[in-house]
Formats: structure tokens, C-alpha cells, sequence
């Protein structure tokens, strides 16, 4: 009886002791930055957006219907009154955007892409961007600090280019979860330039989606901007003529 | 000496000084030549500071405030952004406000003005500023070419009503190589902090002789502006025009009373720039007694010199029973004409250079480019001539030179008439 305690009890401990261990084990700065990667990678989604943007006490909503393929294609139709007919396209890297009072498709490039989208804070730039931080920044693991009450390992990331929008990156990780909780974007002479938390995540087909986001241009005066994505459908087949500039047109 | 005159008499004591300014001309010449030449600077840099603060004055007026300007709070603490987010008054219909103000006795005009930063997309300028403007309206009221006194229009027509289009300055055509016929495709930022894509047609080239202007702004009618930024019937500036000047003080008060807390109403005096010129006055006119003191100084050399030389004079004048008030009199008279003329002639030919100057302009900013790109300036300003201030130079002129000599001449009384007569 006493050896069979004595072996469950091992077990038991043993099992307690490697879970403990597992979570504090250091991951490579690579793995972590693998895992948000992962994590924002999913073949389609579909949902309904809003866009709440707080400045200087003033809230202003844009509702929008968003679709998203490969992390490389999406297309966004704002529904609210004030925008009603305002469609972006983002594909192969370009940013078009249609406007009714312009009465015909405008590729935002160059010194645009640095613009607010939409008076929020974020800018095209920050919508449009495909490739992975893997490719784009080298990592050092920074740590362990607490975010918002949960454990969270702290990466830090330097741009591999020197054309990159903000060459410093720093991103708290969940360590149970991997959720991207909080992350700093940085000016090459270390101004903190933008903010950004996470408010809420949910499984969604076995995956854990961010439906609630918040992100702070530090360079605007009381400002804040909040994304809520709500009937989130992740990896449903999108027809190719969404993401195309007819239907930007239509 | 006319027989009439009184020996002993005021007159005679200046008919004595006006004789002696003349025995020695070469001296005389040089007296002249000094206050000339100061009261001649102080009439042109008065005439061309008050040309500059004109230029200000008027840029102020007719670009940015009017005579009495009306913003919100919010628009006012961040007029930098030029935000279209806070409309006066909460957005009310800026046709009924426009009503209302012109009730106001003394209100001449009101017209509404929407300013907005857009993004070009294919321009080599980046960045510009969408001014809507009721531009039929205002070209009745304000001649906007700061050179020739017009409309500006060089090319082409102001944008119509309701319609997509748009008129740019010189420059910016130049600069950006658009011509009549173009589109400007741009960006900008709407009331509900929306994006709008826009491509205004452009249909007029103007030129206003103010840089600022030239370069960076795109006119567009007022009430596609606001249709555009999603501002329903709101204004996010309220431009008002008195009567005259000197009323833009009572009208601003009446409006801060009509529009109460949370709006802003400014005078053109508000401005940065135009209150720094107004209190640069104290110092350019201390300058300018600077430059009269330095031209005293001759004179006040040239009468000790004469007192040197005619001490035996002064002696003679005594013993002939002159009083010592008489003989500092006559000391006295002599450095005032010398003051007097001098100044009379700095006047004339200033006068005559600015009068004739005040006609044609300074092409300031092709001398000085974009270097005071922040300050209200035109590329053009002209002299200021004013006959008043020629009255109050040659005054100055006078009253300093008669003053900083009055000392050398009170010297004269002090001359023992034996004493003087024995050297």
C-alpha cells in the first residue's frame, strides 16, 4: 500500500514538477517569435469590425465587414453612415482604397502609407504588412516580467533592415498561452512611437484569436484606438472576386 | 534786419542767429548734412517697418483672422493640426450664425472658412492645405494678390460651387508641374476621422505674392469642402469684417457674448505676429533717437566750436548790455536752424524717395526666399508713405537736436564779458 502511495505520489510529482519546469524553461528568442508568428497565421477569416477611436474625449465608431486570406489578402467595407462606401483592398502588398466621393480606386503608397487609416492609430503601414516579425527583426529574449497580472516572457526585436518602420520592437507573451499581450514600437532613436494591448482573446477552430485590441499612437495627444472583431469565422473557403478591384469599384 | 523789428527783440535775436548760421557755410553744410541724414534714414525705415507691419496687418486680416475670427475651444488648442472636428458652435448652421453676427452694428461682412491639412498621392509636394473658401464672395470683399491689389487669378477661374475642383498657387503648379486640367488625387481626414480620397479638377492658377499661400494651399469651394469632411451645415471658422478697423475690438467682445464659453473669438491685433510688431515700436523709435543724438552730436561740436571762436564776440555782446538770456537765445536759435534745415532737407528727399517708392513694391521675398516662411509676409511689400509721419520726423528731428544743444548753449551765458574780452 505504502509503495503504491509512494509511486503515485513520484508520478504525481514528477508530472507537477516538468509542467512547472516546461513553463519555466527558457524558450529561444526564435521559438517565442515562431509562436506569435503562428499565431496570426490562419488560412481565411471573416468578421465584423469596429473601429472605436477615442480622441481628445470624443469617441468615434466605424463599423466595418472585413474578410482576410493567407494574411497577404483582405478586403474591409465600412458600413457606418459617415464611411458607407469606403472599401480597402489590401493584395499582393498594395493598399487600394476606394472612396465614393472619389469616384474611383486610389493605391496608397509611399510617404502615405505613413498616414493615420481611417483618423485611427494606426497607419496603412502598420495594415499592410505581410511578412512574418521572424523575417523581419532579430529577437533577444529580455526576460520574464508580469503583464497585466499574467506571466509573460519579453522579447526584444531590431530590424534586420534599416527600411523597416520602426526599427525596435519589444512584445510581452503570454507563457501559458502564447498571446501577444503587449507590444512597444520604437523609433531608431529609442522614442517610444505606438502601443498596443491586447483587451480579449478567444479559441476560435482550435486557434486563439485576438477580438479585442488596443492600439495608442503615442504621438497623438489623448488619443486611442479600438478594434473589436465580432462573429470571427476563421478558415472558411472566400471567393478570389473579393479581393479583387471590381469589387472595390462595385 | 527789418526796421520794424524791435532792438533787443525776440526777432532780432533770431535774425542775429539766422545770419550767423551762414558765416561759415562749410560748417553749416556739414550740420545739415548730419540731421539730413538721420531724419532721411528715420523716414525710410519707419516708412518700410511701417510698410512691413501694413503687409502683416493686411495678411492677417484677409488670410488668417479677418478683422474678428470665430473657433471653437478645441480647434483653437490645436489650430496647428487645422482639425475639422470641432466646428463652431457645435456645428450649428453657420448661415443662421452668419445672420446673427451681421446684426451686430459695425459687421460689414461673415463668411464661413474650412482649412485642412490632405496628403497628395502623385505630387511632388506631399503634403498641402485644402482652404475652402466662398471664393465669390470673398473676391468681392478682400483683394487677395498682396502686389497688385486682385483677385490673384493669373490663370483659368476659382473653383464653382458644389463642383470638384480646385484652384492652386503659382508655386505649387511649378513646383508639382500640374497644369489647368489636372487632378490632384489626395487625402483627407473628415470631421468623423474618416478618410477621404479626392480628386479635385484644377481649374484656376493663382498667384497671391504670399508664399505661404502660393505654395502650400489648394482652394476649393467651401461648401464641397464641407460636404467632403462630413460637416453637415457647420463652419470651422467664422471670418467676420467691420466696417472699419478700430471696431474689430467691440465686435469681437459683442460675438465672445453671443457665442459664450467653449468658442474662441480672436481680433486680428491676436495675432503672434502682428502684436510683435506693434510692440517693436518702442525700439525701432528708440533707434531712431539713436541716430538723432549721434546727429546732435555734430551740432553740439559745431556750437561749442562757435562759442570758442567768438568769445570776444560774446564779450562785445555783453559790454553792448545783451542780457545773458539774449545771447544763449541767440546761441540757441542758431543751433535750431541748423537742426531745422537739416532735418527739412532729410525730410524732402525722404519724403520724395518714399512718396515715389511707396508706388512700387519690394520684392522682399525673393531677397530672403522661404527663410521667414513662418511669418505672415508677402514677397512684396511697399513703403509706407505718410505725410504725418514726415510732419512728426522732422518734429523729432528739431525737438532732439534742440534739446542735446540747448547745454553748449546755455555755455555762452556763463562767459564773463571782461573776461572774453581780454583773450
Amino acid at each position: 500500500m505504502n509503495k503504491k502511495f509512494v509511486s503515485v505520489m513520484m508520478v504525481v510529482m514528477t508530472a507537477a514538477f516538468t509542467s512547472v519546469n516546461a513553463q519555466n524553461k527558457t524558450p529561444t528568442a526564435e521559438e517565442l517569435l515562431a509562436k506569435v508568428d503562428n499565431n496570426e497565421v490562419y488560412k481565411t477569416a471573416e468578421y465584423d469590425g469596429e473601429l472605436i477611436i477615442d480622441h481628445n474625449n470624443r469617441k468615434f465608431v466605424k463599423t466595418m465587414k472585413a474578410w482576410v486570406r493567407d494574411n497577404s489578402d483582405s478586403f474591409i467595407e465600412f458600413l457606418n453612415p459617415e464611411d458607407k462606401g469606403t472599401k480597402y483592398l489590401k493584395k499582393g502588398g498594395r493598399l487600394y482604397v476606394y472612396s465614393p466621393d472619389n469616384e474611383g480606386v486610389m493605391l496608397i503608397s509611399g510617404h502615405m502609407l505613413k498616414e493615420s487609416m481611417m483618423g485611427s492609430d494606426m497607419s496603412y503601414e502598420d495594415a499592410v504588412n505581410n511578412e512574418t516579425l521572424a523575417s523581419r527583426y532579430n529577437a533577444v529574449v529580455g526576460g520574464t516580467e508580469k503583464w497585466r497580472e499574467r506571466d509573460a516572457w519579453v522579447l526584444d526585436l531590431s530590424a534586420k533592415k534599416k527600411t523597416e518602420s520602426y526599427p525596435k520592437r519589444k512584445l510581452w507573451i503570454d507563457k501559458e498561452n502564447g498571446d501577444l499581450l503587449h507590444y512597444e514600437l520604437y523609433a531608431l532613436s529609442g522614442a517610444k512611437l505606438k502601443e498596443y494591448n491586447l483587451i480579449k482573446a478567444e479559441v476560435i477552430n482550435g486557434k486563439r484569436f485576438p477580438v479585442e485590441v488596443e492600439m495608442k499612437d503615442l504621438l497623438r495627444k489623448n488619443s486611442k484606438t479600438t478594434m473589436k472583431m465580432n462573429n470571427v469565422i476563421l478558415d472558411k473557403p472566400i471567393p478570389d472576386a473579393v479581393f479583387s478591384q471590381r469589387n472595390l469599384e462595385r | 534786419m527789418s526796421t520794424q523789428q524791435k532792438m533787443g527783440g525776440t526777432g532780432m535775436l533770431v535774425t542775429i542767429a539766422y545770419r550767423n548760421i551762414w558765416r561759415n557755410l562749410r560748417r553749416t553744410m556739414f550740420c545739415f548734412a548730419a540731421v539730413g541724414i538721420a531724419v532721411f534714414f528715420i523716414i525710410v525705415y519707419w516708412s518700410m517697418i511701417g510698410g512691413v507691419q501694413k503687409g502683416i496687418r493686411d495678411l492677417v486680416q484677409i488670410f488668417d483672422l479677418g478683422h474678428v475670427r470665430v473657433v471653437s475651444e478645441q480647434y483653437d488648442a490645436d489650430s496647428e493640426f487645422m482639425p475639422v472636428q470641432y466646428p463652431v458652435a457645435d456645428g450649428k448652421n453657420w448661415k443662421e450664425m452668419a445672420e446673427e453676427t451681421k446684426n451686430i452694428p459695425g459687421v460689414r461682412a461673415v463668411f464661413p472658412r474650412i482649412a485642412t491639412r490632405a496628403t497628395l498621392q502623385e505630387s511632388t509636394i506631399k503634403h498641402a492645405v485644402l482652404w475652402g473658401l466662398n471664393v465669390e464672395d470673398e473676391i468681392k470683399e478682400n483683394t487677395f494678390n498682396m502686389t497688385d491689389r486682385n483677385s490673384g487669378l493669373v490663370e483659368g477661374r476659382y473653383p464653382a460651387r458644389g463642383t470638384n475642383e480646385c484652384a492652386v498657387g503659382r508655386v505649387f503648379a511649378e513646383n508639382s508641374g500640374l497644369k489647368i486640367g489636372d487632378r490632384i488625387p489626395l487625402k483627407t481626414v473628415s470631421a468623423q476621422f474618416s478618410d477621404k480620397m479626392w480628386s479635385p479638377e484644377i481649374t484656376g492658377i493663382f498667384n497671391f505674392d504670399y508664399l505661404k499661400i502660393d505654395e502650400r494651399f489648394i482652394i476649393v469651394d467651401f461648401e464641397r469642402l464641407q460636404k467632403l469632411l462630413v460637416m453637415g451645415e457647420g463652419t470651422q471658422q467664422l471670418i467676420v469684417y467691420a466696417d472699419e478697423e478700430k471696431l474689430s475690438k467691440p465686435i469681437a467682445d459683442e460675438l465672445q457674448k453671443a457665442f459664450g464659453e467653449g468658442s474662441v473669438v480672436s481680433e486680428w491685433r491676436d495675432n503672434y505676429w502682428a502684436a510683435v510688431m506693434e510692440s517693436i515700436t518702442p525700439i525701432y523709435t528708440t533707434v531712431f533717437m539713436v541716430f538723432l543724438i549721434v546727429a546732435s552730436l555734430l551740432i553740439i561740436n559745431t556750437v561749442v566750436m562757435i562759442i570758442h571762436e567768438r568769445i570776444k564776440e560774446i564779450g562785445m555782446m555783453g559790454c553792448l548790455g545783451m542780457t545773458r538770456r539774449e545771447i544763449v537765445t541767440v546761441f540757441f536759435f542758431e543751433s535750431l536752424f541748423l537742426a531745422a534745415f537739416g532735418a527739412l532737407i532729410g525730410v524732402t528727399i525722404g519724403g520724395t524717395l518714399v512718396g515715389i517708392g511707396s508706388n512700387y513694391p519690394i520684392r522682399l521675398g525673393d531677397l530672403v526666399g522661404s527663410t521667414f516662411s513662418e511669418m505672415p509676409l508677402a514677397n512684396a511689400i511697399f513703403f509706407n508713405f505718410n505725410p504725418m509721419k514726415l510732419v512728426y520726423a522732422w518734429l523729432l528731428g528739431v525737438a532732439v537736436a534742440s534739446i542735446f544743444t540747448l547745454i553748449p548753449s546755455l555755455k555762452s551765458a556763463f562767459v564773463e564779458p571782461v573776461e572774453a574780452l581780454r583773450r
